[in-house]
């Protein structure tokens, strides 16, 4: 009897401790092809640590007329990382943080590093990012590649942040890049997909932690653009925010829940929030977010758990930091035969009514797509790269799409997307291009009007196309 | 105890292997970066399972059967709880090398058990009556845990099955001894 206790007693208390550790530890996201849409057999896998080893790998691959893709942690989803028998460059081990400049607030890394090691890296200083995905698990390469964006509003786009960086050309050569130096690449290299040379090191400007208090309101989406410019947009203390449509049945597309992050009152309370939060055990988030892949009574549920989780958010504080690296553990997703896709449209602030009514009649009547969630954030306006998706102050529509990976699911979801493309660009928006190629090239042409010169400045930098993706071949290759 | 028990404690712990089985492949994918780290990490399984079997084979006569059944249910309930704990490769290589001592235990006591509760003349009989069950639980894990990773993260499937080997350990605690089963009753 005794011992049947302790045993018990025993075994409940390491149980304890290691769910307590799992769950304060999961910090390191999965990496590798993430859509899992698409496999490439390539020639080889390269790496390097040093500048001169990188330039070894191009020089080789000029001299053998190989063609390289540039990775970093392989979650763009349109084979912008990929190219049969190509060299995989791969950038994920160039990844030292090289100096940090407290008092100018600036740093400069190898751009393999992720956010998240920087993250690690200035939050003991105080300081933080100024703008970065949502997530802070994509390196700082295939960041400045896409022009990323996220929940702050009060920055454009991360091309704002970058001070300068060196590139690797397809010659080999490496440059310094900054809007004073060799500033012809710079538009072109940042939001470049990989197209004008390996980005070697980045230096970025930088900002202070802070502490933010969050907020949130349920709303109609005929009122959400007024309240965002009125209530969040005109009031400087808010610096960040997002929202999220319904993909419930009965409030398809109208419903909306906002969060926002506002300076908080009481700075000196930040030292409490400092430690960087690590990933919540995220079983039940992922289990409504299951049930809502199923059928219309999932997608109620998981729509009315993620309104209830939003009030409870209400009054809480967090650091700079932390909101930015938000969960995702929650979306992996494992099943063999389906994949989890993203999309996301831009359109500009004051067609968010007309163009959600639209895009309404669209989806209503498509049985096959299996929406799960949108994600709406701001971008302002910002027209410095050549590849710029925000023309306009914009809102993103982020959309989480889950798709059989047969070839016929991806001919379904090929034309819903187009569809939906072609009333996203009706109200003038534009859409995002790390995400499967599903666009026709007339309409990645209408989206993005400076492509063609994109891609003709492209064979002029790098005429023997020694830097190819798929994304390249598909869009732009006739030039 | 006797057989009806010996097969729903070999059902269950069937089943917790089962479960944690096809998936833990993909906990491997997220810690191991290469096909030779995979091949290393299923060497070192087979090889502590060759190595121990010797000497878990002497301890079956010596200390009995029932014993080193519970070695085997409280040893993978304690392992697989440390499993989610894994981030580098050499932790995986070390719960590995623990994985393949406590499968040699398992097989081998099994098939001890086994060898001494059925009759020479009917053992064909006794042991397929005995796998049919067996098997049954272990697809039945299988299938559903499937369906499982898709609401739980990999992680809290390990916890699932320590659970179950947990109970597995009661189970084997409070039964009698292994020495009085009769398959023939099944
Ligand atoms: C779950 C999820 C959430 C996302 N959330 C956001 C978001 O909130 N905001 C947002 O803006 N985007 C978001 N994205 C898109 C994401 O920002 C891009 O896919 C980004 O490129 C991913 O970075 P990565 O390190 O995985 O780059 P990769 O996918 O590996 O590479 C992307 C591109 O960059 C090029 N590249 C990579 N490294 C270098 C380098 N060192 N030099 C030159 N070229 C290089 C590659 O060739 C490729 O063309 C999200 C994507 C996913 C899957």
């Amino acid at each position: 009897m005794v011992a049947r206790y302790s045993i018990a007693i025993g075994f409940i208390i390491i149980f304890s401790f290691s769910l307590h550790l799992f769950s304060s530890s999961f910090d390191e996201p999965t990496v590798g092809d993430q859509s899992r849409l698409m496999a490439v057999k390539m020639k080889a896998v390269k790496a390097g640590t040093t500048t001169e080893e990188l330039k070894k790998i191009v020089l080789d691959a000029n001299k053998k007329d190989d063609v390289i893709a540039i990775a970093g942690m392989q979650h763009s989803q349109g084979g912008h990382t990929l190219y049969p028998k190509g060299i995989l460059l791969d950038m994920k081990p160039y990844n030292k943080i090289l100096s940090l400049d407290r008092q100018g607030k600036k740093i400069t890394v190898q751009s393999g590093t992720s956010w998240a090691a920087i993250q690690e890296y200035i939050n003991p200083s105080g300081l933080a990012l100024q703008i970065s995905q949502s997530q802070s698990i994509f390196t700082v390469g295939g960041s400045l590649s896409v022009n990323a964006h996220g929940l702050s509003i009060r920055n454009h786009s991360l091309i704002d942040t970058v001070d300068s960086f060196r590139l690797l050309t397809a010659k080999g050569e490496v440059l310094t890049v900054s809007r004073e130096e060799n500033q012809e690449m710079f538009p072109l290299a940042i939001g470049g997909y990989g197209l004008f040379g390996v980005i070697l090191d980045v230096t970025l400007n930088l900002t202070d932690n802070e502490l933010y208090e969050m907020s949130s309101h349920t709303l109609q989406y005929e009122d959400y653009p007024a309240y965002f410019k009125e209530t969040v947009l005109s009031d400087k203390n808010y610096k960040m925010h997002l929202a999220r449509l319904s993909i419930s049945p009965d409030t398809f597309l109208k419903e909306m829940y906002v969060i926002n992050y506002a300076l908080a009152p009481h700075q000196s309370k930040l030292v409490d929030f400092l430690p960087l939060k690590r990933e919540p055990i995220v079983a039940i988030p992922k289990f409504f977010l299951g049930m809502s892949r199923i059928n219309d009574f999932g997608k109620r549920t998981f729509w009315e758990t993620q309104k209830n989780y939003a009030k409870k958010v209400q009054g809480k504080l967090i650091s700079r930091n932390n909101a930015m690296r938000s969960d995702s553990v929650f979306m992996e997703y494992t099943n063999p035969d389906k994949t989890e896709v993203l999309q996301e449209y831009f359109v500009p602030i004051d067609e968010f009514e007309h163009y959600l009514d639209d895009l309404r009649s669209v989806l209503e009547d498509d049985e096959t797509f299996n929406l799960l969630n949108i994600t709406v954030r701001y971008v302002e306006k910002n027209e410095e790269p050549l590849l710029a998706y925000a023309t306009k102050d914009m809102f993103s529509l982020v959309l989480l799409i889950n798709q059989g990976k047969d070839q016929n699911s991806i001919e379904q979801t090929r034309k819903t997307v187009q569809n939906m493309i072609d009333v996203t660009l009706a109200h003038n928006g534009s859409y995002y291009l790390p995400y499967y190629g599903y666009a026709t090239k007339e309409q990645m042409k209408a989206a993005y009007p400076r492509s063609e010169e994109f891609f003709k400045l492209k064979n002029i930098y790098d005429p023997d196309h020694r830097f190819q993706n798929l994304f390249f071949e598909e869009y732009g290759d006739e030039h | 105890m006797n057989i009806k028990q010996f097969v729903l404690y070999q059902g269950a712990v069937g089943m917790a292997a089962s479960m944690i089985f096809p998936f833990y492949i993909l906990l491997l994918r997220d810690v191991g970066s290469s096909f030779s780290q995979f091949g290393w990490a299923y060497g070192l399984f087979a090889l502590t399972s060759a190595l121990s079997f010797p000497f878990i084979g002497k301890f079956a006569d010596r200390i009995g059967d029932k014993q080193l059944l519970l070695v085997y249910s409280w040893g993978m309930a304690v392992l697989l709880i440390l499993f989610p704990l894994a981030y580098e490769i050499w932790h995986v290589y070390c719960l590995q090398i623990a994985m393949g001592l406590f499968g040699a235990i398992q097989k081998n006591s099994e098939k001890t058990v086994l060898a001494r509760a059925v009759s020479k003349e009917r053992a064909g009989r006794e042991i397929g009556n005995y796998h049919i069950w067996t098997s049954v639980a272990a697809a039945i894990a299988v299938i559903g845990t499937g369906y499982l990773v898709d609401f739980l993260t990999i992680g809290s499937i390990f916890y699932l099955a320590s659970l179950v080997f947990a109970w597995s350990g009661f189970f084997i605690m409070k039964a009698g001894s292994t020495e009085s089963i009769k398959a023939g009753n099944l």
